[in-house]
């Protein structure tokens, strides 16, 4: 009686066990587009010179399956679980596509990593950590609580970052940058920039960044502080004001407060023509902007 | 006019009556402790803070107020209040005279019930930290406002309120669509070890 109660738990059980390995390929348009979903586990994307999409890794025990589907120049990689589950495990998934693909990756907690990709990138997650290299097109990274890294090439394109708590971290990129964090530090070095707008509410903002003539670069903070160090010739007009912060700057002029019975300083300056423009407000974190 | 003839000056003993006058009247006794004692404490620097502070526990209190009365009004209830919730009913006032508009209103409440629904999908480190930093943000919301309540009008102190509120916003439609759009598992976060 024990062993057909067994057999016959077995046989009602999900179809996929442990460590099932994957191995699909299929035919893409080299300027296709990819979607990538995966609840947990890893999701590591490769551009590669082949006009093919290839997924290789394991699928977590308890999940279901893997759908992998191509119609209309879209790849469709899902992983699918089961409606009632009980402990499903890790699915990490390696994911090579045509370098010129346009992808899209959603995850719950899935760690996204992309590499050798040039064309178009959104990146989502609830709570993964987030790590692509930007190459001129545009590449949006959104998570609640992951942290997101962004590594450039200098080539101008339009970045977008937002998190909620998780630090957001973006070196040697160009172009338009927007960064929005809540809680989360962002950290930027900035080639020649045309127009950057970065916000948090406590987070801390600190920037390197190299200001294209006419650029305009906008950053914003509650509580955190902010920080700023241009680089090269600096020829730009600077508008700094913070209500209960300090406000501090290596080009020599003074904040001066903007009311003699209440807080609040202000410091207008220029540098060179002023083609640029700094703008920088803070309620409570200090302001520091120096010549790099 | 009793008396005055055409052309003359009413009653020149008016003037000379207010001349006459001392210019100074000391008063019969010291007056200055009793409106000493009137007086508030010279403000020590810090005290700023401290009010401010104070201001923002009322709000927080008056906020948690308002969401057990909205609550009482529906059925039925959830069973724990979330920072979404709040979100939702918590008033946005700009300043100690205005409030955002109708729209604007609407929209947050859509999005903070959305959020709501979503929530016991989340993985329950990203709720708990999704729901500290909107607290942050109803926070920083307070503080401004206690300030501009003290510097009614200030630009910055607008500004920065408006881009709050416009934040808090943006962040609601990024988790919802966060949510929306991950994998049909999050719904069955329970089983699924992360």
């Amino acid at each position: 009686m024990t062993l057909f109660a067994a057999a016959a738990l077995l046989a009602a059980s999900p179809a996929v066990r442990a460590g099932t390995p994957i191995n699909e390929r299929a035919a893409a348009d080299p300027a296709g587009s990819v979607e990538v979903s995966n609840v947990a586990g890893t999701v590591r994307v490769i551009g590669w010179d082949r006009n093919e999409v290839e997924v290789t890794g394991e699928l977590g025990v308890g999940a279901e399956k893997l759908e992998f589907a191509v119609a209309d120049k879209v790849t469709r990689i899902k992983v699918i679980l089961p409606r009632k589950t009980s402990n499903v495990e890790d699915t990490d998934l390696v994911v090579r596509v045509p370098a010129a693909s346009r992808l899209s990756v959603n995850t719950v907690s899935a760690d996204i990593e992309v590499q050798g990709l040039l064309g178009a990138q959104r990146l989502q997650s609830v709570s993964a950590e987030i790590s692509t290299a930007a190459a001129g097109e545009d590449v949006e990274c959104k998570s609640v609580s992951g942290d997101v890294t962004v590594n450039g090439s200098f080539k101008k394109g339009l970045l977008t970052i937002t998190t909620v708590s998780g630090d957001a971290t973006a070196l040697r990129v160009a172009g338009e940058v927007n960064a929005n964090t809540v809680s989360g530090d962002i950290t930027l070095g900035l080639g020649e920039t045309n127009r950057s707008r970065v916000r948090s509410t406590s987070g801390d903002l600190t920037m390197a960044a190299l200001l294209a003539a006419d650029g305009k670069l906008d950053a914003e903070s509650i509580s955190g502080d902010v920080r700023l160090e241009l680089v090269g010739a600096v020829d730009a007009e600077f508008d700094l004001s913070s209500f209960n912060g300090e406000i501090r700057n290596c080009f020599g002029p003074k904040a001066v407060s903007t009311s003699e019975y209440a807080p609040g300083k202000e410091l207008r300056f220029r540098e060179g023509q002023g083609s640029a423009h700094v703008r920088i407000k803070t309620l409570n974190g200090d302001i520091s902007v120096c010549r790099k | 006019m009793n008396g005055a003839g055409h052309g003359e000056r009413p009653d020149g003993r008016i003037d000379a009556a207010l001349a006459s006058l001392p210019r100074e009247l000391p008063p019969a006794r010291d007056l200055w402790p009793d409106i000493e004692s009137r007086l508030e404490p010279r403000r020590r620097r810090g005290a700023w803070a401290w009010q401010a502070a104070a201001a923002i526990a009322l709000v927080a209190v008056s906020s948690l107020v308002t969401a057990s009365l909205v609550r009482r009004a529906d059925a039925p209830v959830a069973r724990t209040s979330t920072q979404a919730s709040q979100a939702a009913v918590m008033p946005t006032t700009f300043g100690p005279s205005y409030s955002l508009n109708a729209e604007y209103d609407m929209a947050r409440r859509q999005l903070a019930t959305d959020l709501e629904q979503r929530l016991a999908g989340m993985p329950p480190s990203a709720r708990q930290k999704l729901e500290a930093n909107l607290a942050e943000m109803h926070r920083a919301a307070a503080e401004i406002n206690v300030a501009l309540a003290r510097q009614p009008g200030h630009p910055l102190l607008e500004e920065l309120l408006l881009n709050t509120y416009q934040d808090e916003l943006g962040v609601l439609a990024s988790v919802n669509q966060l949510t929306g759009t991950a994998p049909a598992a999050t719904a069955r976060q329970e089983n699924v070890k992360l």
